[in-house]
């Protein structure tokens, strides 16, 4: 596990101590959950956006060198804000990476009035979309998610009872949300919606509580080592039912969990063979430096610092500095941009649609059952 | 059918705070060392267990032995390198709390850090329910669970009333100085004290360990409850904070019957503030001091 | 570099106003709480609705916040009257548990887990305070008061009557003094000042959520007056400064594996109240004479 940390840790020494150095160079910051209960997301999304970087070097879109300077906010918002306060005051970054929905919301007025760019691509809490112009996000959010995770439960396998078990913050509230909203239209139900706190660890009386309601299925919306140990304990007391969640299942240690096998869950989806240059050159690299198939929050990553490249790239040639403003200024200019996974636009609000895909989990990638296209 | 089987649920678990509320009690009513690194016990006993079973691969009996020979050693250790220095020069209730607190967060984060921060949990297939009655699942554990505090609480209770030890422990808790004239040393005394409280955190360790799965913060919420029952049950009382603890269990799971999850802690600890401001001294409690 | 230094200075001066506000009732009063926490996230909470449903002003938000932290207070009051020791640490144990269950729901006021975004910047007399300098101002002239108040009243008859009752509270009866009376003012004292700090810092993050009042908030600062020194002037502050370089410190150290700070940052707090409670009980700022202490 720490063998494995390694190289990434040293880049991101190294990317610290050199950022003093080099003034040509172009620095972007990243807010992500180094330590704490979901250090382990932080390891996924740095290996994508160091990934990203070092493409952007190879390929020399800039001037100088593309750095990624990672703070730790331990997905927790006090300390995401004293973080993003650090990259914004001190390292004066025009473009920061967050991740996890609370920290997301609680650094987008800074950024709003720091006029940072701020980039999402890990939350998928449903408000996300709307934290101002400097706020953007290049995933879609779990609205998407949901609906897509509805039309599969109810058309495909037919089982219409659903039954909720969720966090009680902004994303848990969303997704309750989301699902009293889809289900019905496609003659599904909402049965129950068991709310729970971020710490809870104990799940049987929860499960006691979904047997005696006998849904279909079960929708699982909390993320990290938690959602884990629901799983585990629902299994464990005697739920068999279907489990269903959304992207924060395509973490590996809930993979490989085996009381998971056989759940689904939905990310967005990205063709990994595609023939696409971007997309192959992302898969091939990530493959050969980590021996597997990247996930979605990987390719997110990626594609965030990719657009940031891609924009500063542009304003270089128009011989405008590399701010937030202008980075705003040049994303509503832009029409589509080539990421991996294909081309795609940002909306309005600065949020990416995607297809989105049901998979389930086997204990190896996840197997793909169906793609819905955007809409 | 859904009450029967909360209450089922908070057998488990109330079996599991009450060995964990008796052991600090124990240590708290015989000594006076507020002990709030007790979760930190049990932290260590859990994933002890865990990494005996899976890292090491060993048969279970030595994955308990393992855990309780750690979970002894960190109470004994914790007590004379820790406890007895402040205790000597000062030891005031606070002091001792603080450094008590310090040391729990240090095992925590220590543990986070060797055996990594996300959740894991020893695969058995005695945590797999069984459906006992229509509806009414049941998993081996349960049974488990509740044989063996029995056991504990049988056995503690023996060597408390009829051993030399066990008598001078309780004389410890009555007063101090009496023991010294009767040339009892309270230094070992103390170390009986934290022996014994650490060994009972063990079978409810390694019960969690099981059902619910671990996470470095595991202790915390464990320590929390101990504490709530051992002062609800009555401080000094050990039959009072293991009647509480499975009260406390009992609650915290049939209260699912009306109410969300996000209550049940809350409602423990509402019924800890006005059991303190209205009964301080507890179910079976001596008068609260001062 | 300024900014971030201003940054700090900020987030210090609002947590050592946390710390000298728990000093006050630990070290003089002899009144131990781990709720601390819960009148600050009243203070934060209540300032943050004050300025977004009616005005930003410093003069209304900060006022209302505490008259409320102070009247909240009585909860913490009346075990402090009834019990002492571990039945006083475990009573307000249960209400910093309570209060986070109520943050945590109360979503009309509170925002839930999700938090308040977006609270306005403050003003004084019609005037924004946008600028960190600016701000930095009104929160080290918010602390320079908060400790002048406190330190005046440690000088009176009644921090006398204070300590006497935290060194024997027969003895304190016996000489006549209204005890109830003594420990309820300044647990209310204490309770107000700190929604002061609450308000500080809703309005500086702009952003405020459950997690920055919980029992980790308490016992952090718990943390920053033990270390500091109880029953001093200065242990409390710089309990504060050195809690809250800490972090920052670490994060220079580039050897340290960035993926570990978080653990070595609580390793090393949690080590340092163990060693100063053995070695150094009083903390790093002993009062002069041992007797005070004690």
């Amino acid at each position: 596990m720490i063998r494995k940390r390694l190289p990434a840790l040293t880049l991101a020494a190294t990317l610290f101590s050199s950022s003093v150095a080099l003034a040509d160079d172009v620095s972007i910051g990243a807010v992500f959950p180094l330590s704490g209960p979901n250090a382990s997301y932080g390891d996924v999304f740095m290996s994508g956006a160091n990934l990203a970087a070092k493409h952007a070097n190879e390929d020399h879109m800039l001037s100088g060198d593309l750095n990624v300077l990672y703070e730790d906010s331990q997905a927790l918002p006090q300390h995401g804000v004293i973080a993003m306060n650090k990259l914004v005051n001190v390292e004066e970054v025009p473009y920061v990476l967050s991740a996890f929905t609370g920290v997301s919301k609680a650094i987008s007025t800074l950024a709003q009035r720091s006029e940072t760019v701020a980039v999402n691509g890990g939350g998928v809490g449903p408000d996300l979309a709307a934290l101002g112009e400097y706020f953007w996000n290049v995933i879609p959010l779990a609205n998407n998610e949901v609906g897509a995770a509805s039309k599969y439960l109810v058309e495909e396998l037919g089982l219409k009872r659903v039954t909720l078990i969720y966090v009680d913050d902004p994303l848990g509230a969303g997704i309750l949300n989301e699902l009293e909203k889809t289900l019905e239209p496609l003659g599904g139900e909402l049965v129950e919606a068991h709310s729970i706190t971020p710490s809870a660890q104990q799940f049987s009386g929860v499960a006691a509580r979904v047997r005696s309601s006998n849904p279909d299925a079960v929708y699982i919306a909390s993320y990290g080592a938690q959602q884990l140990q629901i799983v585990k304990q629902l299994r464990d007391n005697g739920v068999d039912q279907q489990i269903i969640s959304y992207s924060a299942f395509s973490l590996p240690s809930l993979q490989a969990l085996p009381e998971a096998k056989g759940a689904l869950y939905t990310t967005q989806s990205i063709d990994w063979d595609s023939t696409d240059p971007v997309t192959k050159r992302f898969v091939d690299d990530y493959r050969a430096a980590n021996g597997k198939t990247p996930t979605s929050y990987v390719a997110n990553y990626y594609n965030a610092v990719r657009v940031f490249a891609l924009l500063a790239k542009e304003l270089e040639a128009q011989g405008k500095d590399v701010t937030g403003e202008n980075l705003l200024a040049q994303r509503k200019a832009t029409d589509k941009f080539e990421l991996v996974g294909g081309s795609v636009s940002f909306q309005d609000n600065g949020t990416l649609l995607a297809p989105i895909q049901v998979l389930e989990v086997t204990g190896g990638a996840g197997e793909i059952k169906k793609v819905y296209a955007e809409d | 059918m859904l009450l029967l089987q909360l209450i089922l649920n908070g057998l488990q678990v109330g079996a599991i705070y009450a060995l964990t509320a008796a052991g600090f009690s124990l240590i708290f009513g015989s000594t006076k060392i507020f002990h709030f690194a007790h979760g930190a016990t049990f932290t260590i006993a859990a994933y002890l267990f865990h990494y005996a079973l899976t890292n090491l691969g060993l048969h279970w009996t030595l994955g308990v032995a393992m855990a309780a020979g750690g979970a002894v050693l960190f109470g004994i250790l914790l007590d004379r390198f820790m406890y007895a220095p402040i205790q000597r020069h000062e030891g005031s209730f606070f002091t001792v709390f603080v450094a008590s607190f310090g040391i729990g967060i240090v095992v925590e984060n220590v543990i986070g850090m060797v055996f990594g921060r996300s959740f894991i949990s020893v695969s058995t297939s005695l945590s797999r329910s069984v459906e006992l009655l229509p509806d009414l699942y049941v998993s081996p554990l349960v049974g488990l669970a509740v044989l063996t505090s029995l056991v504990c609480f049988v056995a503690v209770h023996m060597f408390l009333m009829h051993t030399h030890a066990g008598m001078a422990l309780r004389a410890l808790s009555e007063n101090t100085e009496l023991v010294k004239t009767f040339g009892l040393s309270p230094r070992r005394l103390s170390a009986y004290a934290f022996a014994l409280g650490s060994v009972l955190v063990v079978p409810a360790a390694i019960f969690t360990a099981s059902s619910s799965g671990l996470n470095p913060a595991v202790g915390h919420h464990v320590m929390l409850i101990s504490l709530a029952a051992t002062i609800v049950g009555g401080i000094g009382s050990i039959r009072g904070a293991a009647f509480a603890g499975l009260l406390i269990g009992m609650v915290e799971n049939v209260a699912l019957w009306q109410v969300g999850t996000q209550w049940s802690e809350a409602l423990t600890f509402a019924v800890l503030f006005f059991f303190i401001i209205f009964r301080p001294s507890g179910f079976f409690g001596r008068a609260a001091v001062s | 570099m300024t900014a971030y230094i201003l940054n700090l200075v900020v987030l210090i001066s609002i947590y050592a106003i946390l710390s000298t506000t728990l000093n006050f009732i630990i070290g003089y009063a002899g009144i131990f709480s781990l709720a601390h926490a819960v009148f600050f996230g009243i203070g934060a909470y209540t300032s943050a609705f004050v300025a977004m449903n009616l005005t930003p002003s410093f003069f209304v938000a900060i006022p209302i916040a505490m008259v409320l932290a102070a009247l909240t207070s009585l909860a913490l009051a009346l075990p402090a009257l009834r019990v002492r020791g571990e039945y006083f640490v475990a009573a307000s144990l249960g209400l910093q548990m309570l209060a986070v269950t109520l943050f945590s729901e109360w979503k009309g006021f509170t925002g839930g887990i999700g938090g308040v975004i977006g609270i306005p910047p403050v003003e004084i007399f019609g005037f924004a305070l946008v600028k960190p300098w600016h701000f930095l101002i009104l929160t080290l002239v918010c602390l320079a008061l908060v400790i002048a108040i406190i330190q005046r009243l440690v000088h009176t008859s009644f921090g006398r009557s204070l300590k006497s009752i935290r060194d024997s509270e027969s003895a304190a009866l016996a000489a006549g003094k209204n005890i109830t009376v003594i420990k309820t003012l300044s647990v209310v004292l204490s309770s107000s000042l700190t929604a002061l700090a609450g308000g500080l810092y809703a309005f500086y993050m702009a952003f405020i959520n459950v997690e920055s009042f919980m029992l980790a908030t308490s016992v952090l600062v718990m943390a920053m007056v033990i270390i500091g020194g109880t029953g001093t002037i200065l242990g409390p502050i710089v309990g504060a400064a050195l809690l809250m370089l800490l972090p920052g410190a670490l994060s220079y150290l580039s050897f340290l594996p960035q993926t570990e700070i978080g653990s070595i940052q609580q390793i090393i707090y949690g080590s340092a109240m163990v060693l100063l409670m053995i070695y150094r009980p009083g903390g790093i700022v002993s009062p002069k004479t041992r007797g005070e202490a004690a």
